[in-house]
């Protein structure tokens, strides 16, 4: 837990002694920090999977298995977060490069890819995997240098489409609607991962979480992190203070695709099985609604809404009627919940947004941007100011 | 953020969300929601040719909620059907079945990762002996894998695509029990469907140039591949090959561009949920298309009368006039209407395409463990593989709603049917007549 | 004099000698008719965008539900108070029946958006600009739960009021349904650009989009002002709705993401705030799918569209008509 105090990045003001000691310490050791924090929290959910309440409402080994996948979408959230976080550049079409990196992993281990039958081993493929997920990054990234604001998340949302739908419709390559299926699952030091036990699974991603948070903390420290900051403050005051932002954007878009790609490659070998229709824009978007619930820049903070938000809608939001009907509950336990998973998951994000519109976590920069100018005009985080795009008449 | 408070949000929340979760294994049938269902008689043993006390379950895995509904929700139906009528006659050897209702759509989409999340689940509940479904070939090639490590029985009701059962490809699903297949579907591979239509067209009906449309779905583009090779191969012209989404609002310009070609038919390789009827109403409208036949799948055939909840003649209207439709099954069963009865007793609506069809799945669970029982399997474990060990065995024929079953090495039907249709609009409502019937071999015969 | 009569028709040559040049390229008038209609409903849609987007900068997701939902409540005024289930064949009659169901679709669309404005907006008016776009989702969510829940997951049909009767017309046969149809989008478009150009609350709008300090400092109810937008926009989206419905004879409930995802595609191109460039960019993108179904690649049309929006942009950064700004202005 001290893992948090420090990964929010101030110091508990009104705390004294070993608390605020403890923070200091945690902020300059962040790494180890980090990798602290993750193995007292990843060793600790499943216990506590044991326990009851929770061991009775699922097995500890679906647990994990749902923590891994929620892990995935935590990656991708922790990546999304370098675009829109921290450089402050919307992009609404983040799946894509999820769906790069799962595909080039499919192609390098099945034996059902039309051109070519392959066996390369998982580990070295996950570096493959971001590394051609961040060449996309800089492919997307270059033309739209020029746009600003809205209109960069028009394009990164064309983006978003177009990329599933090539691999959808050159089927001469990937199999089209079929999918790419028998994708091999990793196997490290000859221990081979099965579908049956879930824990390696786990302890792998937890592995891959901890060390992309700490080159993400490291690159928010970094030289290229206060670029980022100032880039999406204000793009000119930036340029003019020496930034290159044409290569700070560019990095942007490059190290937030890695991840992505890294979380494809995870998700193609874990489910082994990759088809077009798992990228559409529902899933851009739903990694948007993380990082914007969980308080946008704030990496345990994205990380958190991710996680919460992956168990509202795949296990929370599906689970509401055996739950009324175990708890008997009399009006409730004869509406059928499924029907409605949209509506209230609609209601949810409305009501979280208009709860806690900076986010559940909001970066400590950001929360000071939002309380001390709340009278003047701060609703311009992304882009250009709102008077740059008049209505027009012509 | 301060860290107590962050450990008391995580804290609740973590609370609330398990709160919500709970009992992910009981059912939504009537059965008593208890916790630990499984509970077969110990030392059976000693009961003469084994007995079994408690609630056993057939879980369900299909698309629920969103769009996807109209596919899923009739399907499920089929088996809650089954399940009562079994526990109305007592049970299976003693033993009350309940049914666990999965839905792997997530914002309304079919999500193979959560069809296998939904999968781990059902394995994960020692009760279950069966699982009916999915509805989707791609949702079923990441969630085979995981039941046949775990040696749980899936019957498909809907499933067509080649690759799913048939090596090569299917192969690469099996890698953990390559000789112990959990698999099994009822419906006909699209590599029969799509070629009996072609014949249908091309000799009975006498199309020689056909326009072919698909959903880009993967049963629409496997039905209409394997239609087209068929075309062809008999000396008939494919005028165009075209591919609309799911998305398509606007299919009218798909046909006035072909129409200038003059073909003799329409062949529409995909399901009316995924918009071929639609297409169907739409393409009517343009010249050129008015009389034409336009033939399907039985994504199109759904025998379901015109104004059934999103039936095929429903959606096209007066468009629907000279359509013809195949299915993948025998059409001489013995009493199709007291299924229909029985399934609108109980939901109060007509059944589905793949409302019998999952019935029929759930109806081999069921014989399989009859048989499983019978052999004096007592413990969960022994019940799964005995159910997946019948369910699987060529050997064993099932008498269904469908017909007799029965599924060869790859689980696909050894006796594959299609059965002809053609809609008659002279009837109030307009409805699917029946033009004939068609036996084919195993599609995996030696 | 003669400045006036070149800015009058310079765009009425521009517009006829496209017009030409589209119905040429889509071999004929039976594709160049599906083109209009399907442009008409795109702009319609794609102007409500627009107009939300140029006054509070803010996308607004829901807007094509806004138009799937108005598809429904006019299917519902045609089906049940009016009880229609064939075809009218008397002109008089079937032009009262379109203005039965079209008025009070528009009005009842108008309101919900200012409702939805209200209570999904407005307090996050100064809130991170992320803020109210995840709201605009999830009210996108909302809306089509609510008619799911009523009128279930299946495509419903709206009865066919106006007769297929078809006329030859320059080697095509055109229905007078679809001309109809075009000509009340293009009836309303022009209205929105009178109304936007020539009144009081027009100016308002405008002036609140340029600077709504100012604005509000001149003396304009920025509140009323944003209302009154959301109003327009979402009765325009009604107006599309009514469209499609009465013209493709059948609604369902997941319709209005796809089109409004086009649409919105369409007012980027355009140049996002511009009225007119939203009217044009709906026709591009009506054109680009059109054409790429022609040639034989419907599969890629969208891949089309996307691919033009982008070109377009890297060309010029603020759509088609966008006014070209400064880094900041």
């Amino acid at each position: 837990m001290t893992a948090s105090a420090g990964a929010a990045g101030t110091r508990p003001q009104g705390f004294r002694g070993m608390r605020d000691r403890a923070g200091t310490l945690a902020a300059s050791h962040r790494s180890i920090t980090i990798i602290v924090g993750w193995i007292i929290v990843a060793t600790a959910l499943p216990l506590l999977m044991l326990v009851p309440p929770f061991s009775t409402f699922q097995t500890q080994s679906l647990w994990i298995d749902g923590f891994t996948n929620a892990g995935v979408f935590i990656l991708l959230a922790l990546g999304l977060n370098v675009v829109v976080g921290f450089a402050g550049l919307l992009d609404l079409g983040y799946a894509a490069f999820y769906a790069i990196g799962a595909y080039t992993y499919a192609f390098a281990a099945s034996p059902t890819v039309p051109w070519i039958s392959l066996h390369v081993p998982f580990w070295p493929m996950l570096l493959v995997g971001a590394a051609v997920a961040a060449m996309f990054g800089l492919l997307l990234g270059a033309p739209t240098l020029r746009l600003r604001g809205d209109y960069l998340a028009i394009v990164t949302l064309g983006f978003g489409e177009i990329v599933p739908a090539v691999f959808l419709n050159a089927d001469k390559v990937t199999n089209g609607t079929n999918g790419i299926g028998g994708v091999y699952k990793p196997d490290l030091f000859g221990y081979q991962f099965t579908l049956g036990n879930p824990v390696p699974y786990y302890i792998a991603m937890v592995a891959i979480i901890a060390i992309v948070m700490i080159l993400v903390y490291r690159l928010q420290d970094s030289r290229l992190g206060r670029a980022w900051m100032a880039v999406r403050e204000d793009e000119l005051a930036a340029a003019s203070n020496g930034v290159n932002t044409v290569t700070t954007k560019l990095l942007a878009f490059a190290l937030g695709a890695s991840t992505a790609g890294l979380a494809g490659v995870f998700t193609a070998s874990k489910l082994t099985f990759v088809s077009p229709d798992q990228f559409s824009f529902a899933v851009s978007f739903t990694i948007l609604a993380m990082v914007v619930l969980g308080g946008m820049g704030n990496v345990w903070g994205v990380a958190v809404g991710a996680f919460l938000l992956y168990t509202i809608q795949s296990v929370l939001l599906k689970q509401l009627n055996p739950f009324f009907h175990t708890l008997n509950v009399p009006f409730l336990k004869d509406i059928d919940f499924v029907q409605y998973q949209f509506l209230l998951y609609g209601l949810a994000l409305v009501l979280m947004m208009l709860l806690r519109p900076e986010g559940l976590f909001p970066s400590s920069r950001r929360r000071r941007e939002l309380h001390t100018e709340v009278d003047e005009y701060v609703g311009d985080e992304l882009g250009p100011d709102p008077s740059s795009s008049p209505m027009e008449q012509s | 953020m301060k860290l107590w408070k962050l450990g008391a949000l995580m804290g609740a929340a973590a609370i609330l969300i398990t709160a919500c979760s709970s009992s992910a294994t009981s059912a939504q049938s009537a059965a008593p929601a208890s916790a630990a269902p499984a509970s077969v008689a110990p030392g059976g043993s000693a009961a003469a040719g084994g007995s079994c006390t408690g609630t056993l379950t057939i879980g369900t895995e299909f698309p629920m909620s969103g769009g996807e509904t109209a596919n899923g929700e009739p399907a499920a139906n089929g088996v809650k059907l089954l399940v009562d009528q079994v526990n109305k006659a007592g049970g299976v050897g003693g033993c009350q079945l309940q049914v666990n209702v999965q839905d792997d759509a997530v914002n309304g989409v079919h999500d193979p990762q959560q069809g296998a999340k939904n999968l781990q689940t059902l394995v994960a509940d020692t009760s279950v002996v069966g699982v009916v479904g999915p509805y989707n070939s791609n949702v079923a090639k990441a969630e085979i894998p995981i039941s046949n490590e775990a040696g749980l029985l899936m019957c498909s009701p809907a499933n067509t695509g080649v690759g799913v059962t048939m090596p090569p490809e299917g192969d690469t699903y099996r890698t953990a029990h390559p000789d112990k297949i959990a698999y099994i579907r009822t419906a006909t591979p699209d590599n029969i469907q799509g070629p009996s239509m072609a014949d249908y067209m091309y000799n009975d009906l006498g199309v020689k140039s056909v326009y072919i449309l698909d959903d880009t779905e993967t049963f629409g583009v496997g039905v209409g591949d394997s239609f087209q090779q068929e075309f062809t191969k008999l000396g008939g012209t494919v005028v165009k090959r075209d591919s609309a989404p799911k998305s398509t609002s606007d299919y009218t310009p798909l046909f006035t561009a072909v129409a200038g070609q003059k073909p003799g038919g329409v062949y529409l390789a995909g399901t009316t949920p995924s918009g071929m009827g639609l297409a169907l109403k739409q393409g009517r409208t343009v010249p050129g298309f008015e009389t034409i036949p336009f033939g399907g799948p039985d994504g199109i055939a759904d025998l379901i009368p015109a104004g059934g909840e999103g039936a095929t003649l429903t959606v096209a209207g007066a468009a629907a006039h000279d359509v013809y439709g195949t299915l993948g099954a025998v059409h001489d069963i013995p009493n199709p209407q007291a299924f229909n009865d029985a399934y609108k007793a109980m939901f109060g609506k007509d059944p589905g395409a793949y409302s019998a069809p999952s019935y029929s799945c759930a109806q081999v669970i069921v014989a399989a463990l009859k048989k499983a029982i019978e052999a004096g399997a007592t413990d969960p474990a022994a019940l799964r593989e005995g159910v997946r060990a019948n369910a699987t065995n060529s050997a064993n024929s099932f008498d269904t709603a469908m017909g007799t079953l029965s599924f060869d090495k790859y689980g696909d039907n050894t006796h594959p049917f299609i059965s002809f249709y053609k809609t008659d609009m002279t009837t109030n409502p307009a409805s699917w007549v029946f033009v004939k019937q068609q036996e084919f071999t195993d599609p995996n015969a030696p | 004099m003669r400045p006036d009569i070149v800015r009058v028709l310079q765009p009425i040559v521009i517009i006829a000698v496209s017009l030409v040049v589209v119905w040429l390229l889509l071999g004929g008038t039976q594709q160049f008719m599906n083109f209009l209609t399907l442009g008409a409903i795109y702009a319609l849609i794609a102007l409500g965008y627009t107009m939300v987007y140029g006054i509070i900068e803010l996308i607004n997701f829901a807007h094509g539900d806004l138009f799937m939902f108005g598809a429904f409540v006019a299917m519902w005024i045609l089906t049940v108070p009016l009880g229609m289930t064939g075809a009218v064949d008397n002109p008089l009659q079937l032009t009262v029946i379109l203005v039965v169901v079209m008025l009070p679709t528009m009005i009842v669309m108008g309101l919900l958006g200012t409702f939805i404005e209200r209570f999904a907006y407005r307090p996050l008016r100064h809130a991170p600009r992320l803020a109210p776009l995840i709201t605009a989702i999830g009210v996108s969510f909302i809306l089509q739960n609510v008619i799911y829940s009523v009128f279930g997951p299946s495509p419903v049909n709206v009865p066919q009021v106006f007769p297929l009767t078809r006329f030859e017309f320059l080697g095509g046969r055109v229905s007078f349904l679809s001309l109809f149809m075009v000509a009340i989008a293009v009836f309303l478009m022009v209205l929105l650009q009178l109304f936007v150009g020539r009144t009081r609350l027009g100016r308002a709008m405008r002036s609140t989009a340029q600077d709504r300090e100012a604005a509000e400092l001149m003396g304009v109810d920025i509140n009323q002002t944003i209302a009154i937008t959301f109003f327009i926009a979402a009765a325009l989206a009604g107006a599309g709705g009514t469209i499609q419905g009465l013209y493709f004879g059948s609604v369902q409930f997941n319709l209005g993401f796809f089109v409004g995802l086009k649409a919105f595609t369409a007012a980027v191109l355009g140049g996002i705030g511009n009225t007119t460039g939203a009217a044009l960019g709906g026709f591009v993108i009506a054109f680009i799918e059109v054409f790429a179904t022609q040639l034989g690649y419907s599969r890629w049309s969208e891949v089309a569209v996307f691919t033009v929006l982008i070109l377009v942009l890297v060309f010029r950064p603020s759509g088609i008509l966008g006014q070209q700004l400064g880094e900041r202005a």
